[in-house]
């Protein structure tokens, strides 16, 4: 008992330090794949609350480009309005509500803290449980796709954005609809890659790549970028597919949380396939 | 009591310079300057090792919590200042160490700094990056990362000092 205590005092500095440093490393390594509370994250109310602060004066800077986007987008949405098409002849067309349900709905919410060249970059926006966000939303803005929710507070919340490991959203490349998964390097905020090509197909350099929509997560169609080079992997039949993102995640403003209403059904009919025996 | 009110609003100058300034730098590169290792840098010589392990702790939990790193920053500088007695201990002046001064560039000179902070600083950021890319076979990556960040720190801690500290007034 003696010796234990002797020992206890001889490395009393050491077993302090271990400790707290298990504590912090701990803490890295579970929050990163598996969101356990918003206490540590700028999802809280307190730096939630700084962040928004900061982000009403830093916001200005962006003010200008953040208008013209939205402006392109308002004009693209005046075109849809049944006051911008003329009726060619009488009883030509006719809107029956009823065929058609709406499955995504759309939030729109503002970033008001980002990163973009960290190993794992996180933003945080200005709506919560309160605006109906749940962790594993999808997360687009007028010009891309933008990541995955998190974790939620209830007047913030915290994306797991593109610019993350184990990202993996199914992405296709058109025309030619080829599948892959939207994956990044952690180095540069302007490119991805796309892994799961196999390379005997011949893709066209800047062909778009868009959303698969596969998972319920995003709708199809969203613009993800533009394919910008392929390189063979040694060894692998696959092309290393270099993607250039339409969005400039470093002056992202204004995003569109998305709501689908027919999540369940589809997660409830996935359950029901059987699952593979592992051998 | 003064020390205390000084190194309690250092506490909160570092915390918040580092998370709403210093984090939003776009460098490129993977640059990435850090300055709060300063803070733990000139708590006074006479300080216990715990106590300054649990400032360590409690800021990088702040600087964490603010920048949605997760513990990164907190396990960085708990082996910043886990580190700082050995160092302080290695590159000891003559005649030990003067409790009524601090670890400063003014009153330990340019060389002193330059050697106690330049490898503290160097363990902190090469931490850092180990820890934030986990990856061996990126070991340029991270090397790069290192050396141009912590060049990039230590020229800010510098800044900081000519700013905000007075010249000692024994010179």
């Amino acid at each position: 008992m003696r010796n234990l205590i002797a020992f206890l005092k001889r490395f009393q500095l050491f077993l302090v330090f271990a400790g707290l440093q298990i504590i912090a490393l701990s803490l890295y390594f579970t929050f990163f794949s598996f969101p356990r509370s918003q206490y540590l994250t700028t999802a809280s109310g307190i730096t939630g609350t700084i962040m928004t602060v900061r982000n009403d004066i830093t916001k200005q800077l962006n003010l200008s480009k953040t208008n013209r986007t939205l402006h392109q987008k308002n004009v693209e949405l005046m075109k849809q309005l049944p006051s911008s098409f003329t009726k060619i002849g009488k009883n030509v067309y006719k809107i029956d509500d009823t065929i058609y349900h709406q499955q995504y709905e759309y939030i729109a919410g503002t970033v008001i803290n980002s990163t973009v060249d960290k190993a794992n970059n996180y933003f945080t926006i200005n709506i919560g449980l309160e605006q109906g966000v749940e962790p594993g939303m999808g997360v687009f803005s007028d010009k891309g796709i933008v990541g995955v929710i998190h974790n939620v507070s209830p007047h913030f919340s915290v994306i797991k954005s593109v610019l993350t490991d184990n990202i993996n959203i199914d992405v296709t490349i058109q025309p030619i609809g080829l599948f892959g998964l939207l994956k990044w390097d952690h180095k540069d905020a302007r490119h991805g890659t796309i892994a799961g090509i196999s390379n005997d197909l011949k893709i066209k350099k800047w062909s778009k790549v868009y959303t698969k929509g596969g998972s319920g997560i995003y709708p199809r169609g969203i613009l993800v970028g533009r394919v910008e080079s392929l390189e063979s992997v040694e060894g692998e039949a696959f092309w290393d597919v270099k993607v250039l993102f339409s969005e400039d995640y470093r002056s992202l403003q204004k995003v569109y949380v998305v709501k689908n209403l027919l999540q369940q059904e589809q997660k409830d009919l996935e359950a029901l396939i059987p699952k593979d025996k592992e051998k | 009591m003064r020390n205390l009110v000084v190194h309690g609003l250092r506490f909160l100058f570092f915390v918040f310079a580092q998370t709403l300034v210093f984090n939003q730098l776009e460098i490129g590169w993977g640059i990435q300057p850090m300055i709060y290792p300063l803070f733990i840098l000139l708590l006074p010589f006479e300080i216990g090792v715990i106590p300054m392990l649990l400032l360590a702790f409690g800021m990088g939990i702040c600087i964490d919590a603010m920048s949605n790193t997760y513990g990164l920053h907190t396990s960085a500088l708990l082996m910043f200042a886990y580190l700082r007695p050995v160092i302080f201990k290695t590159f000891s002046p003559r005649d030990g160490y003067d409790s009524l001064k601090e670890g400063n560039v003014y009153e330990m000179g340019q060389r002193w700094f330059l050697y106690v902070f330049g490898s503290l600083l160097l363990i902190h950021h090469f931490w850092f990056f180990m820890i934030e890319i986990f990856k061996f076979n990126e070991i340029g990556y991270i090397l790069r990362k290192l050396v141009f960040s912590s060049i990039l720190s230590y020229i800010f801690c510098i800044l900081f000092q000519l700013i905000f500290l007075k010249r000692s007034k024994a010179q």
